[in-house]
């Protein structure tokens, strides 16, 4: 029998019906890095999660050390060995470095809290890994790398000996990143086991010795890393299926309605930019899809566009007129229309009827008020109208509350809104997210019918079969660039554009005026 | 130089027990649990204890006396508070109503309780508990004159809270962890630490503090307690907010606090007080103001614990 | 469906009031175990059993406490607690004074715009931290706390420092002159002995205008967005600040309107110079959960509370004092703090149900209860 140091068996877990991992097995061999790489809502977070014991699994079983346990909180993982690096660090801002590292393990003398023993303790770490750290500089006063190694130390000083980290380069610069590596590969040296999420195809092939590759909640393969290339990792992350087809003709592109240049959107504070240097034109009549893995700008991107964040540079245009400074309401008002990414923080007022949320672009217009007051006759023939254009079903019809209704007819009641009211441009984010099949097809229907009546559409979808059913033209982005163009989508090879999702690949940088 | 001495000796009647409120205040905060509910725990404390004195005073009188009503005055307003924990930690209900459920219950609980017993609600007791002068620490020059003459057993109980709370916050395993429950309970949790605990640990000592601060209120002013702390709970808030909840700070507002007090009452005794004609509702309306003035300053840095007012889920990462 | 739904918050308040007064009950039955009963029957129809005077008292009792549940319910609806309610009605009641005993030449308006002088400075006031809040992140509980105070020694400052306004032998404001009070409209001869005035009847009319604004019109359409969604209402291009400014000044006009209202009732009420900042603002927040915010419900959980207060007033002819009322009140208000939990609660599993029922999996609604606890 090999040495493992965590043996993962058979584990289930559902969410609200949803199968989040469907009978996973996952080895983790001593003194090994290993790679946990898969697409968005595959399932790896939900996994480490239940390794960690923040989520109950339903069924499985956990072995550490060959020994079978029961992990149901953080405080028994720990004893166990296992630490775990979040994707959002776990610190408190207004504490030290040492304060930081020493919570929940404090020593102490006469109920005192003794730092200097752990202070000792700490600085031979860092001296052993090369840690340049100021231990008593406050959390908010350093970088979002430093952080991260504060969190490292903090499993070091546990004297973890299974380490978990999510998603750890996402947040890190460049030198940073590089940095990380080298940490991380000394920690193997140190003899510690080490799982890593990631979707990054580079760093897998650089630091990990294996890999697990998860799809839609499953275990797809676990592989030696140097014994295959990145073309078919990425092949095995996004699959080569794809099901669903629309119906449509080439696309007739006319004039440029939207015209992005070189935007730039602020992260949180002390972050790197979630977008950098971003132009692309979209036209009308054709379907520009922004292709890639979740959190690499896109979300941001949008926000910029629509104004729901502020931008940092860059200029935006709407059939030439420049809008880069409009407010949101003239946004909304003066040609772009918008399906949210989150149509239960953004997009709807859910303890609002129906009909109020038909009309939370245009209450105000002289069609549905009258010296300030709803016209509420014509909000509800209008909605009725909706109704049935859309096929939108509820309890009660118009004055159904929006919250009793099911997701796929809310998310009808956005699209509805969004493509009946004057509008040049489509910006959709998501707009499938979480629907069931019947209702994702009427959906892409509908899009494409959007175009065909001429409208400029923008869509961000992190699935890729989405993309590569709707798209007339994909732009990827990566890190918050655009990395790569793909016009002709018919002869796309899927792998190849797994490839630039994940960051294997780039195309220069193309000059925009 | 007596003027000053009177004037000083005064402020530290009014300061203290803002200053054992606020620090209370304090340690609910920052384990993350707004607590506007001081007015309440205090008047809770204010009434049991001095009902206590009220029926022992045939038979007891001076500082044992005081330091035993003290004992009941810290308890009845941990078990008051625990109604407010319960609300807050364990059914994350919103804190600020569950604080103004408890703020409208004692005062009415008291009358209701005094005129039962009684018949009229106003609780009467006998001061026995002034110190003249304390035996050779009185004649330390300027100090013996402001802290060990014409001064209540309470000021030294006040100084030593102080400087047990500041230990308590930065010196000890427990403080460390209350902070970090304020700050980020989710860090806290993930290091293993019991945030409900420790909330609850923050409750309670802030009742017990506002429990005691209501008897230290009561005692040197006044011979009759009538269901009331004349708004010193909310005052106490302004404290602990203009104190940027930390204790150094709030000892400062106190001062600055009790001082306005003081000057309000005695104004007019003072010849060029008197003369600037200067109305003593000025003096009371300083603080508030000064208060929202503060807020306005630090808005853009706020050094609230981030997660107070937050009822704290497990579930949400 | 629909009607269900209607139904989540009547009976979680309706859940309230029955644990308000099983306590209440309890500690009469502890304090005196005899009386208890007699007592407690008192508190439950006092204001019946006395006849056409106890029902006018009751509406009299009413009238403050429904239009500071408005002001506190209507804050509410755009995410705002209205904590400063006492202040704005104290600052409404000098108004009314100052019009009251200053302005005889204004002849029968006299009521009329020594109401609208209280109502401007209820709004002044409301406005201050509304502003804060918008502009200055300053978390309005905060202010209006503040806010009371000042009020509160401002008020005693200027009514104690002129001569026209204080009553030096009561230490209290002077009386209101019986011309420049409000209209009895004959409810006094209908519901005699009683203190009942066309205040009521204001009150009630308010209730009805906000009701309108809150569901007729874009404003209210604007103002119910922000409090209940404020991504949603970032998206959709609602200015947020300014619908919070509007709405803490309406809220404190309201209160500013029942401290008004109060004091030229000509039923014997002035401003007492006392260190005590007036009841009545707090009494607008248990009304207003009561009635879950809705106009329509302030007016009767306002009534409720009245009749309870009213029947409370019986209570002095058994041992008992009319605090054991206020009691009620405060554990009926305690529990409101978790009844907004238990419907949510209900409405998560309502949601959870209606999703199956249409066999749609989605996994976002999780998600998004966690948010909007964080938000909250």
């Amino acid at each position: 029998m090999e040495n493992y140091a965590i043996e993962m068996k058979h584990i289930t877990i559902s969410f609200a019906r949803k199968v989040a991992n469907d009978d996973i097995t996952l080895q983790l061999r001593k003194g090994e890095v290993h790679a946990l790489l898969g697409e968005n809502g595959a399932g790896k977070s939900t996994l480490m999660s239940i390794l960690f014991g923040l989520f109950k699994m339903d069924s499985g079983e956990i072995y550490v050390n060959g020994k079978k346990e029961i992990i149901d909180n953080a405080v028994t993982a720990n004893k166990l060995g296992i630490g775990m690096v979040h994707q959002h660090f776990k610190l408190v801002h207004n504490f030290t470095i040492l304060e930081n590292i020493v919570l929940g393990v404090e020593e102490t003398h006469f109920g005192f809290l003794k730092l200097d023993k752990a202070r000792k303790r700490v600085e031979e770490i860092c001296k052993k890994y090369h840690f340049d750290l100021d231990l008593d500089a406050k959390i908010e006063d350093i970088t979002v790398g430093m952080q991260q190694r504060t969190e490292i130390l903090k499993m070091l000083y546990r004297s973890n000996d299974i380490m978990i980290f999510d998603e750890p380069t996402a947040v890190l610069t460049p030198q940073e990143i590089q940095e990380f590596m080298e940490i991380v590969k000394n920690l193997k040296k140190e003899g510690k086991s080490i799982l890593f999420i990631s979707h990054k195809l580079d760093e897998i092939k650089e630091v990990a010795d294996r890999c697990s590759i998860l799809r839609k909640g499953k275990l797809i393969a676990t592989v030696d890393v140097d014994k295959v290339s990145k073309e078919e990792m990425s092949e095995m992350m996004v699959g080569r299926k794809v099901n669903l087809k629309v119906d449509k003709a080439p696309a007739k592109p006319g004039e440029t309605v939207l015209e992005v240049r070189h935007i730039e959107v602020a992260g949180e504070k002390g972050h790197k930019d979630k977008v950098r240097d971003v132009s692309f034109d979209v036209r009308a009549g054709e379907i520009v899809c922004i292709a890639g893995i979740d959190g690499n700008g896109q979300s941001e991107l949008i926000k910029g566009i629509t104004g729901t964040k502020p931008l940092k540079a860059g200029t935006i245009k709407i059939m030439g007129q420049d809008f880069t400074h409009k407010s949101i309401r003239y946004k909304n008002t003066h040609g772009i229309s918008h399906i949210p990414e989150d149509r239960h923080r953004d997009g709807l007022i859910l303890d609002y009827n129906m009909e109020k949320n038909m009309v939370l672009q245009e209450y105000f217009e002289s069609r549905f008020s009258h010296a300030g007051f709803l016209k509420q006759k014509e909000i509800t023939e209008y909605t009725d109208e909706l109704i049935k254009d859309y096929d939108i079903r509820s309890m009660s019809g118009p004055t159904s509350i929006v919250r009793n209704m099911s997701g796929g007819n809310q998310q009808k009641i956005i699209v509805a809104r969004e493509m009946t009211k004057e509008h040049k441009l489509m910006i959709a984010v998501q707009p499938t997210r979480g629907l069931d099949v019947g209702a994702i097809e009427y959906i892409h229907k509908n899009i494409v019918k959007q175009r065909d009546k001429g409208i400029a559409v923008l869509l961000v979808s992190f699935e890729l079969e989405e993309v590569m059913n709707l798209a007339d033209r994909i732009l990827v982005m990566f890190e918050g660039e655009i990395v790569g163009e793909f016009t002709d989508i018919q002869n796309l090879d899927l792998n190849e554009l797994g490839l630039y999702m994940a960051g294997g690949k780039r195309m220069p940088k193309k000059e925009v005026a | 130089m007596d003027l000053v001495y009177f004037l000083i000796q005064q402020t530290l009647l009014f300061m203290i027990p803002l200053l054992i409120v606020a620090l209370g205040g304090m340690f609910s905060e920052r384990a993350g649990v707004v607590n506007i509910a001081l007015e309440g725990i205090m008047v809770m404390g204010a009434f049991t204890s001095i009902f206590f004195i009220n029926l022992t005073q045939t038979y007891m009188s001076g500082n044992a006396q005081l330091l035993i009503a003290i004992l009941i005055a810290a308890v009845s307003g941990m078990a008051f508070s625990l109604f407010h924990a319960i609300a807050a930690v364990n059914l994350k209900a919103d804190q600020t109503i569950s604080g103004t459920a408890l703020n409208m219950f004692a005062p009415a609980f008291a009358v209701f309780i005094a005129r039962i017993v009684q018949t009229v609600q106003q609780i009467e007791f006998k001061n026995t508990f002034r110190i003249v002068e304390v035996p050779v620490l009185s004649k330390i020059p300027i100090i013996g004159e402001i802290l060990f003459r014409n001064t209540y057993i309470t000021t030294y109980i006040g100084i030593l809270i102080l400087i047990l709370s500041s230990v308590v916050l930065y010196k000890t395993k427990f403080g460390l962890r209350l902070r970090a429950c304020g700050e980020n309970p989710h860090a806290a949790n993930t290091a293993g630490i019991k945030v409900e605990l420790i909330q609850y640990a923050g409750v309670l000592i802030s009742g017990a503090l506002a429990g005691i601060g209501g008897l230290v209120f009561v005692v040197p002013t006044s011979t009759n307690f009538n269901a009331t702390v004349s708004g010193y709970g909310f005052l106490a808030v302004a404290v602990l907010i203009f104190g940027q909840w930390k204790p150094k700070y709030i000892l400062f507002a106190s001062f600055f606090f009790g001082f306005m007090k003081a000057l309000s009452n005695s104004y007019a005794s003072i010849p060029f007080l008197f003369a600037l004609n200067i109305q003593s509702n000025i003096y009371k309306m300083i603080p508030y103001i000064a208060t929202i003035l503060v807020l306005i300053f630090t808005s853009k840095k706020s050094s609230a614990p981030r997660a107070s007012g937050i009822p704290f889920d497990r579930m949400q990462r | 469906m629909k009607k269900r739904k209607d139904f989540a918050p009547f009976i979680s308040s309706l859940t309230a009031i029955v644990c308000g007064l099983i306590i209440g009950f309890i500690i009469l039955c502890i304090s005196n175990p005899t009386e208890a009963v007699a007592g407690f029957g008192t508190i439950l129809t006092g204001s019946i059993t006395h006849g056409a005077k106890g029902i006018g008292q009751v509406l009299y009792y009413a009238t403050p406490l429904i239009l500071c549940g408005l002001s506190v319910g209507f804050a509410f609806k755009t995410g705002l607690f209205n904590i400063g309610g006492s202040g704005q009605f104290l600052i409404g009641a000098f108004g009314a004074v100052v019009i009251g005993l200053t302005c005889p030449q204004l002849g029968p308006f006299q009521w009329v715009v020594g109401l609208l002088f209280a109502i401007l400075l209820g709004a002044i006031w409301g406005a201050i931290p509304g502003i804060l809040k918008a502009y200055f992140n300053v978390n309005e509980v905060i202010t209006c706390i503040m806010l009371n105070y000042i009020s509160l020694f401002w008020v005693n400052m200027t009514v104690k420092g002129s001569k026209v306004l204080f009553n030096t032998m009561r230490n209290e404001s002077k009386d209101i002159p019986k011309v420049a009070t409000l209209p009895k409209l004959g409810l006094d001869k209908l519901f005699d002995g009683s203190s009942v005035n066309s205040g009521i009847i204001i009150a009630i009319l308010v209730a009805i205008l906000l009701y309108i604004i809150l569901e007729k019109t874009t404003f209210g359409y604007e103002l119910k967005a922000c409090g209940l969604n404020k991504a949603a209402s970032k998206y959709a291009g609602i200015n947020e600040n300014r619908s919070i400014v509007y709405s803490m000044v309406i809220a404190g006009a309201i209160a500013g309107l029942a401290g008004g209202i109060m004091l030229l009732s000509g039923t014997g009420r002035h401003i007492e110079i006392k260190d005590v900042i007036p009841n009545e603002g707090f009494n607008g927040i248990s009304v207003a959960l009561l009635g879950v915010s809705n106009p329509i419900g302030v007016i009767f959980s306002g009534l409720f509370i009245a009749y309870l207060t009213a029947g409370g007033f019986y209570l002095q002819l058994f041992h008992f004092s009319k605090e054991i009322i206020d009691i009620i009140v405060a554990v009926i208000i305690y529990f409101s703090a978790f009844a907004l939990i238990i419907k949510k609660f209900l409405e998560r599993i309502k949601e959870k149900k209606a999703d199956k029922s249409v066999q749609v999996t989605y996994n976002m609604h999780d998600k998004t209860i966690a948010e909007k606890k964080k938000g909250a």
